[in-house]
This record gives C-alpha cells, structure tokens and sequence, in this order.
C-alpha cells in the first residue's frame, strides 16, 4: 500500500484488499484530520478519489480478461501458456501505459531468473535467456518480495541489465512487481518507460502490483495443466517411485482442499480434466487390445 | 522461625521494581522533544537485508557483520561481507542519513542463492533479537505459512525484549510476515520528501507512512539510484526510532508508536 495520493484502489478490487490497504475512507479520514486542511488539500483528496475510482474499474477489467486467460490457460493447448504469459505483460503495458515490459520466472533450484517474455521494444527477436540473482531491479524484487520502481535506470546500467537484454534498449526508468502465487514468489513482472515520460508513481505500483497477484494464479494454473498434460503423456513411471508419487499428489491436494472453497473448485476442474483426458486416451487401446487378445 | 510465603512465579515485588523516566503527557510531544539534538548514538541498529557496503560514503562504515545461510539458516559467517543486491545499502544509507552515529550491523539474510531463503530470513532476525540489537531494518518479509508462527513469536520476544521491529508494508494483499503483527511498526512509502515527514494511519495493521517515492538511495558498487518503494519507507522511520532512542533510552515499542503518532503530519492538535 501507499500513502498520499496514490492511496488503495479500494475494496472492489479485491477481497482480502483491508488486510494490508486501509480503504479509501480510511485514507480520506487520515487526510481529513489534517491540521487546517485548505482548498488545496480538498482538491488534492478529490483528485484522489478519482484516482481510486479510476484504478477500481481498472482492476475490475483486468479480473475479467484474467479470468478468460487463466480458463484459457486450462482447458488450451501448451501454445495457450505463451499465449496467456504474452497476455500479461501486454494487459500490463497497455493499463499502466508504459513502452515495454516483461515477465521473468524463478527458477528455485538453479537461483536463476528465467526472462520468458517481453514486449515493446526488439522483443519479437528476444530469446529466452537466464539472470543469475543479485543483478538487476527483478531480482531483488523476487527475493525481498517488495515492488519497486527506479527513475534513472539509465545512471547505473547494471540494474536494468536484465531487461535491456529482452528488449533491446536501456530503459530510463523501470516498475517492477513480485508475482506471488500461494506463499511463495514465482516471478517478476516489469514494465519500462512510462509513456508520458513521467516516473512510475505509487498508484502505477498499487495497480501492477494487484494485477500481477491475479496473472500469477492463471499463470500457475496454466503451468500445473501443461506439466500434468506432460506427465500424462509418459510411459508408467517404475515401481519404486510409483508410491512415493502418489503420496505426494495426496498431499498437494489435501494441501489445495485446506486454501478454501475457490481453490478446490480449481483443483477438481483440473483433476477432472485431466482424468477425463486419460480415460479418452486409453479408452481405443484397451478395445485395440481386446481385439487382439 | 517462620519461613516466608512462596510467591508465584509471575508475580511483582513492588519495591524491587527498577524506577523509570516519566513521559509527558502526548499532546505535548513535539518532534523536538522526541528527537531533537539526538544524532541516535549508541543505538544498535541492525538492517536486515542484502549486505550493506561500508565503503559507500551514505554508510560511512558498518559496526558489526553477521551473514545467515544453509538450508535451515544456521550457518553463520561474522566475517565483513558485501551487498549481494544493493537493497540493504539503500536502506543503511537512509537509516545514517537520519542517525548519523548510530551503531550498524549488517545482517544479510537475502544472497544470490535461494536455498533456503524463509528459514535464514527468520534465523537472521531471531539472531538480532537475541543479540543485543535495538532497532532493526526490515525492508523484506516472508509469506511462507509455516514461518508465520515462529515469526510471530519472535516479533513477541522482541516486543518483550525492546526490540523494535520497523518492517516496509507489502503492496499486495498477500499476507507477508512479520509486518501484519501488532508488535512491529509495520511502514507505507508516501510522496512528500521531507524525511521527517511521517503520517498515521488509521487503519492498521500499517501504521505509519514515510518518504518512500522517488527517493534518492545509495546502492551497490558506491552508487545512487532514484527508487520508490514501500522498503525505503520503513528505513526512514528506522531512522527516526534510533534518534528518539538515542535521546530517549529507555523508551518501549508502544512509546515510540505513541511518539511516533504524537508527531505525524496529520495529527489535529488543539489549539
């Protein structure tokens, strides 16, 4: 959250926004009991309401085109994944209204940052590269967990590194947000040059930052789809696995039924899915194999 | 001969209990009794981040060192380390910048591995508690559930230790531990620059505001960055924490919040 103008985008635009954002009202009683507030404050707090105003139906246009990516993400083909990845960063650049942007993933057991994908800029001739942690502004958004902005990303080269390999050119100032998904950092979503030539201000970091919490969850959803579609697509894995493995797809999914309601409606659908899947799959070779028998 | 009755373990003898200073009444707080003339000497301050890079003319040296690892956080290094990122620089710059002689450790808890990055966090500010820090710097938090509850026994300790956590609020609503506690001061950037600025907030668990946009913060390799951030906040207030205490020595958590609120910007004061 932030104080001042940029306030929260109040409780429309999400659920559980009261646990760290104190509601418009809220701000508006803080600025409200402001030693001799003049007309100048006055207009300062109704440009603020605005601003909220503005951000809520923002919020709620992006839930809707998140909600159509993450069910595309599900029930698509593993081509809907770079689909729904390119989706985020486009829906990113295009609400906050910045040049460029990009999204990188963690890669826990290497400590890497993987660059999947940008836009604006070069970024059609981008290749997927690796950012070893400790350079640039996404890496330590993706460790410490905290948004933040730089102004003058063009003074230290080195902090903007990462992304100027994706698309192209060293931008002057930089907004990048943690994509949480559950209680662990999966990613960074950064956006390059504002396009009034302005900086990133607290509102563009309120808004990104809520965003990106959603395109996580349709971009985790995406991701668990694509990887079961792979395993489905395997032959039997060994004996001596086999328990180990299904002890622990038990444990996700009582892991999954605790989170709530929402959460296990998602996991049912998955499974579902992809039962259904296999038994459409094997349903012709056992009547192949009836056959031949 | 009579033996004296037990007393139960928790109990108070009111005639050995240590005398301590008055404090006047809130409204007569001012920011010049808080922390004026206090250049926050003698108070520890631990920045709980990256490394910091005593080299850096904003820091002008680091007190004392610890870097946390492994994959439960239990290796511990004293030896003098650098800012794997910048971040902690930033912060330790802002803290100086405000309490120019106060005692500074570097407790570098973020690093270029992952490995185990919840537990050493965690390890990192249970080592500050446990040794003998006043204030510390947390510009990070966890959101792994199974760290919550370890995490929010020590920010008790340290509440009952006089430890004072100053932790920078997550943007997102995404429960992020241990600035949703009570016993921290949790922080939120606001727009003014004026680095005694401070504002309180109605509607916790974020208490307090402070300049955290566009802000002007040292960083790695002895440079300077523009950011914004709600982690360049909580250092100001960090900051501010260490001048009243070096004023104010033997001062609570809860009376530096009071304090804290007694001086923020948009307090309606009679007349």
């Amino acid at each position: 959250m932030a104080f001042g103008r940029a306030g929260g985008p109040g409780e429309a635009a999400a659920g559980r926004a009261e646990l760290t954002h104190p509601a418009p009202q809220a701000l508006e009683s803080a600025v409200t009991t402001m030693a001799g507030a003049d007309g100048s404050e006055r207009m300062e707090l109704a440009r603020a309401r605005e601003t909220i105003a503005e951000q809520a139906a923002e919020i709620e246009r992006l839930r809707a085109t998140l909600a159509v990516a993450a069910t595309a993400g599900v029930i698509g083909s593993p081509v809907t994944h770079a689909r729904l990845l390119e989706m985020i960063v486009e829906t990113g650049v295009h609400v906050i209204g910045a040049r460029a942007g990009a999204l990188f993933l963690l890669d826990e057991a290497r400590s890497e940052l993987v660059f999947e994908v940008a836009v604006g800029g070069r970024a059609e001739q981008a290749k997927r590269f690796r950012v070893p942690l400790g350079h640039g502004i996404a890496g330590i958004v993706a460790v410490s967990g905290q948004a933040m902005a730089i102004s003058d990303a063009a003074g230290d080269p080195r902090l903007a590194a990462d992304i100027a390999q994706g698309v192209g050119y060293l931008p002057e100032t930089v907004l990048c947000v943690p994509l949480f998904y559950g209680n662990r950092t999966i990613g960074a979503l950064e956006l390059l040059d504002k396009h009034d030539g302005r900086t990133f201000d607290a509102a563009d970091m309120q808004s990104l930052s809520l965003f990106a919490n959603q395109a996580a969850v349709a971009l985790e959803l995406s991701r668990t789809y694509r990887a079961a579609l792979r395993f489905g697509e395997r032959a039997d894995p060994p004996e001596d696995t086999a328990a180990d493995d299904a002890l622990e797809l038990a444990e996700l999914v009582h892991e999954i039924a605790q989170q709530g309601e929402s959460e296990r409606a998602a996991c049912r659908t998955l499974l579902r899915g992809f039962a259904d899947y296999l038994r459409a799959r094997e349903a012709p070779a056992s009547g192949l194999a009836r056959l031949m028998g | 001969m009579t033996t004296p009755p037990e007393r139960p373990a928790w109990s108070l003898v009111p005639d050995s209990l240590p005398r301590v200073d008055a404090i006047p009444l809130v409204d007569e707080i001012t920011p010049d009794w808080a922390w004026g003339g206090s250049d926050g000497e003698g108070v520890r301050v631990a920045v709980i981040d990256s490394g910091v890079d005593a080299g850096h003319p904003a820091v002008g040296g680091v007190d004392g060192y610890v870097a946390l690892g492994g994959p439960d956080g239990s290796e511990l290094s004293e030896e003098p380390h650098e800012d794997v990122f910048g971040h902690g620089t930033a912060c330790a710059g802002i803290i100086r910048s405000l309490a120019p002689r106060c005692e500074l450790h570097s407790v570098r808890v973020l690093g270029p591995s992952l490995t185990g990055r919840g537990p050493v966090f965690a390890r990192g500010v249970q080592w500050a508690v446990e040794n003998g820090m006043r204030v510390c710097n947390l510009s990070l938090g966890s959101t792994r559930r199974d760290l919550f509850e370890p995490l929010h026994e020590l920010a008790d300790v340290a509440y009952f230790r006089n430890v004072v956590l100053v932790t920078a609020a997550n943007n997102v609503p995404v429960p992020s531990a241990p600035s949703l506690y009570a016993s921290v001061i949790s922080v939120a950037a606001h727009e003014i620059g004026d680095p005694f600025r401070l504002y309180y907030n109605p509607a916790p668990p974020v208490e307090f505001g402070a300049p955290g946009i566009d802000v002007r913060v040292a960083w790695k390799g002895g440079t300077w960055i523009t950011a914004t951030g709600n982690s360049f906040a909580a250092p100001h207030v960090a900051g501010l924490v260490a001048k009243i205490l070096g004023k104010h020595p033997g001062l609570t958590v809860p009376h530096l919040k009071v304090i804290l609120r007694a001086v923020a910007a948009n307090v309606r004061r009679a007349a």
